[in-house]
C-alpha cells in the first residue's frame, strides 16, 4: 500500500447516502498542447486522454478526468497498489513525456482526497451548496465537472448513477468532510 | 449573479470565475522611450465605461483558462465570449 496518512479516516452512512473516503490512490496530473501526448499516454496507460469538455475515459485501473484543454487527473481504481507501482508509473510517464518536453507530469497523490458518495440523495446534498447545474451532469456517466462546493475547489466524478467521486485539496478535506456530514443530516 | 458560458467548459455560474479588467490593451514596444506619464496611462488607465466592454475574464474555480468577453456593464449582458488570441466577434 502507498504510505498515505488519510486526514479523515471515516465513513458515513445517512437515509440513501453513503459518504466514504477512497484512499489510497495514485493521481498524477499531466499538461501537454503536443500532437505525441495522446499515443504516448496511449501506449504506457492504455487509454486515450479525454479530449472532449467535461468527460472521462478509463479502464479498469485507471481513471482519465479532462480537466482543461491541456491538462488532465488520472487516477487509480485500485487501492491495493504499492508504492513501487507508484514509483514505476510516475518514472514511466516522466521519462515519456517530461524529458523529452512533451508535456508536465506532476505527482497529486498527497494533495487530492478521494471521497465517494453513493445514494440517491447525492444529488441533494451537492445542491445545498453547489452553483453548478447538475441536470445533464447526473445523466451521463463519465463526466467531470470542476466547480465549487461550500466555496471549496471540487472535482467531481460521475461514475454511475447516484455514484460519484469528490476530490477535495488535502488541506480543506477535513473542513468539508464537516460541512457534507452536518448537510446529510438534514436531507 | 449571472451566467457565464465558459469556451472551454460551458455554461457556468459567475462566481466561478473572476475577472481580471479590460482587455486588448497592448503592452508599449518599446516602453524604455516612454515618460513616466505614457507607463502610468498604460499600466493603471483603464475606461471603466457604463455600457460594452471588452473585458478578461479567468475560469478561477474551474478549467482555470483565460478568456474575452464583451459585457454590457449596465446590465451584465454578454454579447460574446471568445477564447485569448482570438478577434472580438463585435464591434
Amino acid at each position: 500500500m502507498l504510505s498515505f496518512n488519510s486526514p479523515i479516516k471515516e465513513e458515513k452512512k445517512y437515509n440513501d447516502l453513503k459518504i466514504v473516503e477512497i484512499e489510497p490512490t495514485i493521481k498524477i496530473n499531466l499538461r501537454s498542447n503536443k500532437r505525441e501526448f495522446s499515443t504516448k499516454i496511449g501506449k504506457i496507460l492504455s487509454i486515450l486522454p479525454p479530449n472532449e469538455a467535461n468527460t472521462s475515459s478509463g479502464n479498469e485501473n485507471y481513471n482519465f478526468l479532462w480537466l482543461s484543454p491541456d491538462e488532465w487527473l488520472v487516477y487509480s481504481n485500485n487501492i491495493n497498489h504499492t508504492l513501487d507501482n507508484q514509483i514505476e508509473l510516475e518514472n514511466n510517464l516522466f521519462n515519456e513525456i517530461s524529458k523529452l518536453n512533451q508535456g508536465a507530469v506532476t505527482n497529486v497523490s498527497d494533495n487530492w482526497v478521494m471521497i465517494n458518495l453513493k445514494g440517491s440523495k447525492t444529488f441533494d446534498l451537492l445542491s445545498k451548496s453547489c452553483p453548478f447545474n447538475f441536470k445533464d451532469f447526473k445523466n451521463k456517466k463519465g463526466s467531470v465537472v470542476q466547480t465549487v462546493l461550500n466555496h471549496v475547489d471540487v472535482i467531481l466524478h460521475n461514475k454511475d448513477e447516484n455514484d460519484l467521486n469528490l476530490f477535495v485539496r488535502r488541506s480543506f478535506s477535513q473542513d468539508l468532510w464537516l460541512w457534507i456530514n452536518d448537510s446529510a443530516r438534514f436531507l | 449573479m449571472f451566467i457565464i458560458n465558459c469556451p472551454y467548459c460551458g455554461e457556468r455560474d459567475q462566481t466561478e470565475f473572476s475577472c481580471g479588467g479590460e482587455a486588448h490593451i497592448e503592452r508599449p514596444k518599446q516602453p524604455t522611450e516612454l515618460s513616466d506619464d505614457q507607463w502610468a496611462e498604460y499600466l493603471f488607465m483603464r475606461k471603466n465605461i457604463k455600457g460594452v466592454q471588452f473585458e478578461r475574464w479567468n475560469h478561477a474555480h474551474g478549467c482555470r483558462k483565460w478568456f474575452n468577453m464583451v459585457r454590457d456593464t449596465s446590465n451584465d449582458k454578454i454579447q460574446a465570449v471568445y477564447k485569448m488570441g482570438e478577434k472580438p466577434p463585435v464591434k
